[in-house]
């Protein structure tokens, strides 16, 4: 199931159904089980499983949240395809730190939720050297603010984190310093 | 540009090499997002068109399930993979995986009603008109129901195939698991599907977790999916089986030992 990215405009239509799918929003709301709306059915069904909307009327909930966890899983592993460093250096603690940063928020892509938590792990000093140094080496190859898809950089660069050191020249990235061990 | 026949396999680029060297093999599946349709073909599947090998595009992110319309460049992409595989046909799932632009990541239920038949319906003659070769449509497993509900799975399927004319691409794995975990006898649904519709048929494994069956395809093909199969042949041998796996691939004896299972419970020639 790991299809190709899907590109703008999907993710516009995502940033949508994001507000939409806010808790207490239209959409998500928990009240009724209207018939004939299978847009807005489908669309807050979507939300309870993926954005962290509450469970639609009507429905099972322990069923509903075993698909929940699945597609948890699925997506964990679809990161650590992207991210290897990072998931093979969490180990064990792969999942449940993939899964405790991912509940509850949409996924802009394996690329980009990797991306997101490598910097936050930083950011609290929890990321390992191994996922140091991805980290390090993909920001010296790619621009990426945060909000738009990363992009890659035409001028040489140097990444840093973690103490490790990696640098970009003619589209070439190299590891010019380990993490700190 | 002959039909799925025998034992295949689902073709992953991790697991190219194996495939190639499977002997008897004369029909295999890619995931259709995965085929590029500007440059060449991945290496592996243009060698398998070169030996004959059929190679079914399976497409997992139209959403022919959802309430919008089917996007039309996702059709043509399909459409596109069909031709320059001069594959025979082409399959999809019923099923939704996004609504409201937001991306569920895997295939979701439909509620089993006339609402979403009509919408399932209008997606797939939308897909039909532009490929050009028939499409083959699979019941997916899921872990829960929606509570709107009208109509029971055989009836729900049965009406979406004579509106389409699709044929149907049955997973006796997911047979299984949606037995499993929302009720029901598989095999009495087997008697209740029409099984001279089936154009190929997938088989799956998958592991018990947290109180459900989940088809991971990530795990051997157990047992109680094995003796389906025993069943389903027993009633109506579809032209074909393919054994899906999408993961945590086993060393290459146990994959063969797989496929020469599914052999073994269907008739057909050994593969390996």
């Amino acid at each position: 199931m790991s299809g190709p990215d899907t590109g703008h405009r999907e993710e516009a239509a995502a940033d949508l159904a994001g507000r939409r799918a806010e808790p207490g929003g239209d959409l998500a709301g928990g009240r009724g089980a209207p018939d004939g709306d299978l847009a807005a059915r489908q669309t807050a069904l979507v939300a309870a499983l993926v954005a962290g909307a509450p469970l639609p009327a009507g429905f099972a909930p322990a069923p509903v949240e075993a698909a929940r966890v699945a597609l948890l899983g699925k997506r964990a592993g679809e990161v650590a395809r992207h991210w290897p460093l990072l998931a093979a250096a969490l180990g064990d603690a792969w999942w449940n730190t993939f899964r405790e940063w991912a509940d509850g928020r949409r996924t802009n892509g394996s690329l980009r939720d990797g991306w997101d938590l490598a910097r936050a792990l930083r950011e609290r000093g929890a990321l390992p050297p191994l996922g140091a140094e991805e980290l390090a080496t993909r920001e010296a190859a790619g621009r990426y603010d945060g909000r738009h898809p990363p992009r890659p950089r035409r001028l040489p660069a140097a990444a840093r984190a973690g103490g490790a050191v990696a640098i970009q020249f003619a589209g070439r990235v190299r590891l010019l310093r380990p993490a700190r061990r | 540009m002959t039909g799925p026949s025998g034992v295949g396999i689902g073709w992953r680029p991790e697991i190219a090499g194996f495939v190639a060297e499977l002997p008897g093999l004369r029909f295999v599946e890619v995931v259709a997002e995965a085929v590029p349709v500007t440059g060449p073909l991945p290496p592996g599947l243009a060698e398998l068109r070169g030996r004959g090998v059929t190679v079914v595009p399976h497409g997992v992110r139209l959403s022919l399930g959802g309430a919008e319309p089917v996007d039309p460049a996702r059709v043509a992409h399909l459409a596109r993979v069909a031709e320059l595989l001069d594959a025979p046909l082409v399959s999809e799932h019923i099923a939704f995986v996004r609504a409201g632009g937001l991306e569920a990541g895997h295939l979701l239920p439909l509620p089993r009603t006339r609402e979403a038949v009509a919408a399932v319906v209008a997606n797939v003659r939308r897909t039909q008109e532009q490929l050009p070769v028939p499409l083959a449509l699979e019941p997916i497993a899921a872990l829960f129901d929606w509570p709107e509900d009208e109509l029971d799975e055989a009836d729900f399927l049965r009406e979406i195939l004579d509106a389409t004319g699709a044929t149907l691409l049955l997973d006796v794995a997911n047979v299984h698991a949606n037995a499993r975990n929302r009720g029901g006898d598989p095999v009495a649904l087997l008697d209740r599907l029409p099984l001279d519709r089936v154009s190929y048929v997938h088989v799956a494994g998958g592991a018990e977790r947290g109180g459900f069956y989940h088809d991971t395809h990530t795990d051997p093909v157990p047992p109680e999916v094995l003796d389906l199969v025993g069943a389903l042949c027993a009633r109506h041998r579809p032209p074909a089986l393919l054994l899906e796996r999408d993961g945590h691939y086993p060393p290459a004896p146990a994959l063969r030992a797989e496929l020469d299972a599914l052999a073994a419970a269907s008739g057909f020639p050994v593969v390996t």
